[in-house]
């Protein structure tokens, strides 16, 4: 039986309520769009809507949460929520079991790098204040970061050499990236989602 | 069709979580110490056991593993490809090949975990494993994902299919990743402010009871599994 512990609960403020909420929400949403794949015209090669995912909770949430909310789409999936691509999970997959590894824990630390370029500070803008160039810049820099860390680890767990990585781990992928950075920056200008 | 819990009474139910993480993450070290034909081998032989006693059938979890599948196929094809004569070289691309061996017996190990823990049982490692407001973060916020995840599957499914019904897919790419988007970034920020309202509505706290999680004999195989990964593990590296 478990004994529940009545004494001294520690209620959470309001504030931080409603951003644990948007934070998980923001996760589960990630694993809802690892099943979406649209497909590239020209090239046919699909593509899943999971990075964008990542660019919006940089620019709507800020470094802070958008990082937590990165954070908690890594831990639910570690212990088995299937929101890895394709609808995979498992601890196995963030230490080294599956070729995406690279690109999963480079997810949180774009989201920081992206939150922090936007608003300049942990403090949370109105995005649509923010200057396009600014949001493409860090957009672009989101991009190379989880690119880099994809392809590192790509040679580390499928063991091939850079070029091979590059190969089949980033070319691929480049005119996907700049049609959803196109597409966030439609939604953030548009200004029709805000967290405020 | 996606990796998820299903409740049973095998012996990989019964163990406690811990030991079950435990025995992953000791095997995905032994894996990389060991990517050699007898070592992998071995490892194959050890994972048709623990699928046999999670009683998870390999063929099933490969396919729900499927989207991985082409990279663990193309890498030891892509090294092996050369730039003019002898165009494809074999010795380059045993390595690649090796790994992706390895890859799919980690991901059988994976499935085999999943299949055979709750998510509050997880939920509750996480607690306990990372310290304070941290770690209640981390536990809350994931028992969150799994039980948000299916409603919000359902909204992007059903925003999908609006938009194919009244010959949105017509439209260019960008623009359909844009409009899906935006309608479901707005459902999931309408929810999670319900969310939070019904979370404060009752007492929402950081201290919430989680159910116990006790080590005992049974798990006495898996911890000596673990122990011995990781010794076979050290012992390899040096």
């Amino acid at each position: 039986m478990t004994r529940t512990n009545t004494s001294g609960v520690d209620l959470v403020d309001e504030e931080t309520t409603l951003n644990i909420a948007r934070a998980a929400l923001f996760a589960a949403l990630m694993g809802a769009f690892a099943l979406v794949s649209v497909t590239v015209p020209v090239t046919s090669i699909p593509f899943t809507l999971q990075v964008l995912g990542v660019f919006l909770a940089g620019i709507l949430l800020g470094p802070v949460w958008g990082g937590a909310a990165m954070v908690l789409y890594l831990a639910a999936g570690a212990v088995g929520a299937p929101v890895f691509e394709g609808g995979s999970a498992g601890i196995g997959i963030l230490l080294g079991g599956a070729p995406s590894f690279g690109y999963l824990w480079a997810f949180p630390l774009a989201a920081v790098v992206i939150g922090y370029l936007v608003h300049g500070s942990t403090e949370v803008r109105r995005p649509s204040s923010v200057s396009p160039a600014r949001l493409v810049v860090a957009m672009a820099v989101g991009t190379v970061v989880i690119y880099a860390f994809g392809a590192l680890g790509l040679m580390y767990v499928q063991d091939v050499g850079p070029e091979a990585a590059v190969l089949a781990g980033v070319v691929p992928f480049v005119p996907a990236e700049i049609l959803k950075l196109v597409a966030a920056l439609g939604i953030v200008r548009s200004d029709v989602l805000q967290a405020g | 069709m996606t990796l998820v819990y299903e409740p049973g009474s095998t012996p990989a139910h019964r163990l406690d979580p811990r030991s079950k993480l435990l025995v992953q993450t000791t095997f995905v070290a032994a894996a990389f110490v060991y990517t050699t034909p007898p070592g992998l081998l071995a490892l194959t032989g050890l994972v048709a056991g623990m699928l046999a006693v999670a009683r998870t059938s390999p063929l099933r979890s490969l396919w729900e593993f499927r989207v991985v599948l082409p990279v663990v196929v193309a890498a030891p094809i892509l090294e092996g490809l050369t730039l003019g004569a002898p165009w494809f070289v074999l010795a380059d691309a045993i390595g690649p090949a090796l790994a992706s061996v390895r890859v799919l017996l980690v991901l059988l190990v994976t499935a085999a975990y999943v299949r055979t823990t709750p998510v509050r049982e997880s939920r509750a490692v996480i607690q306990r494993s990372v310290p304070g407001r941290p770690g209640q973060f981390l536990g809350m916020g994931a028992a969150f994902v799994f039980r948000f995840l299916p409603v919000l599957q359902d909204d992007v499914a059903r925003i999908r299919n609006a938009q194919r019904v009244r010959l949105g897919a017509e439209r260019p790419v960008t623009e359909r990743v844009r409009l899906l988007a935006v309608a479901a970034f707005a459902r999931a920020f309408d929810r999670a402010d319900t969310f939070a309202l019904a979370l404060q509505a009752r007492c929402f706290a950081w201290n919430p009871t989680l159910p116990e999680l006790r080590l005992g004999a049974r798990d006495l195989p898996a911890l000596a599994l673990a122990a011995a990964l990781a010794v076979a593990a050290v012992v390899g590296a040096t």
